[in-house]
């Protein structure tokens, strides 16, 4: 196993997309940002990224929205999921946006030179 | 192989080995081909203070012990029991011989009405852990037959490891555990299928038990 500080400086992605239901992007965009940022701040994730897609606000179709967030590793990660995995105000979220959205990802990824390093555990 | 286990919370921790030395007494009176009883370690979650883990031969050896278990748990000196019967479900085996290592068990409960394809793709990801976390000597993911508890638990995740390092460094900080696995799990993934609440159980071993 190498050192904890060489695994912490293997940044990790959390990436959520969702699909609004038509005519909702917008609003689920601000939303996001405003209930659920902070508390995923506090559980150690920095938001990197925002994209929308298509870059415009449609009204009868749906938007696909990206966010993109890093956490100091492994161990940051699990942090993150112990917090956020036992927070029903966080649970609750989630099911706000499942009932606007046609569909969501969330998935996890880091950049292809850090994979030997998270790894070698 | 039928299999039961059992992990029990003490509403006195003092009681433990005398509790102990009594379930192994009758698990060999009735013939376990295999058993482990022994404390959890530090790091189980809701895991009970005692792990109880036995093998038989038939479904009948099993049950008869199960009953006559169960007077043993039915005291004050315990407050809670979770458990499963179940047989023996599709596992592997890297270090059979493994000697003086650490057993770990999970009991999940994956939600009632979840498409059956779906809990297939969980049992086939979640088998191949090992394939991936070598640290994984030993394993088997097994479907509960009967569960007792908190939960209605469904499976039956065990492994066993050449010490607890194995369990909590490269099994927990795996990519393949956090980034791929954990999502059936995680209540911010729509992919989740698992109750929250799990039994994580670990406790020395003196020679496998899979």
């Amino acid at each position: 196993m190498t050192t904890d500080d060489t695994v912490a400086a293997s940044i990790v992605h959390a990436i959520d997309e969702i699909v609004a239901n038509p005519g909702e992007g917008k609003a689920l965009l601000e939303d996001y940002l405003a209930r659920h940022g902070p508390g995923a701040r506090a559980r150690g994730m920095v938001l990197e990224q925002v994209l929308v897609s298509p870059p415009m606000w449609l009204d009868d179709q749906s938007n696909t929205l990206v966010f993109r967030w890093s956490l100091a590793g492994a161990g940051a990660w699990w942090q993150m999921r112990f917090v956020g995995g036992n927070d029903p105000d966080v649970a609750a979220w989630w099911a706000d946006v499942d009932a606007r959205a046609v569909s969501r990802r969330r998935f996890f990824a880091s950049e292809p030179t850090d994979i030997e390093r998270l790894c070698d555990v | 192989m039928y299999k039961l286990t059992r992990l029990v919370t003490l509403a006195d921790p003092a009681n433990l080995w005398a509790l102990a030395d009594e379930i192994h007494t009758l698990a060999t009176a009735h013939c376990a081909y295999r058993q482990l009883v022994a404390p959890t370690l530090a790091g189980s979650h809701f895991g009970g203070d005692l792990l109880a883990h036995f093998a038989f031969d038939d479904a009948v050896q099993r049950s008869d012990f199960d009953a006559a278990l169960a007077p043993l748990f039915a005291t004050p000196a315990v407050a809670s029991v979770d458990g499963v019967a179940y047989q023996s479900g599709l596992g592997g085996w890297s270090d059979p011989g493994l000697a003086n290592g650490v057993y770990r068990v999970l009991l999940l409960s994956v939600d009632e009405g979840t498409d059956p394809a779906i809990v297939a793709r969980f049992e086939a990801e979640t088998r191949m852990m090992p394939h991936y976390i070598p640290a994984i000597r030993n394993w088997q993911l097994s479907r509960a037959d009967e569960a007792i508890g908190a939960r209605r638990w469904t499976h039956v995740w065990e492994q066993e490891y050449a010490d607890a390092g194995g369990l909590m460094g490269p099994y927990m900080m795996h990519p393949y555990h956090w980034a791929r696995i954990d999502r059936w799990f995680d209540p911010e993934c729509p992919d989740r299928i698992v109750d929250a609440r799990l039994c994580h159980s670990f406790c020395a071993m003196e020679a496998s038990v899979l």
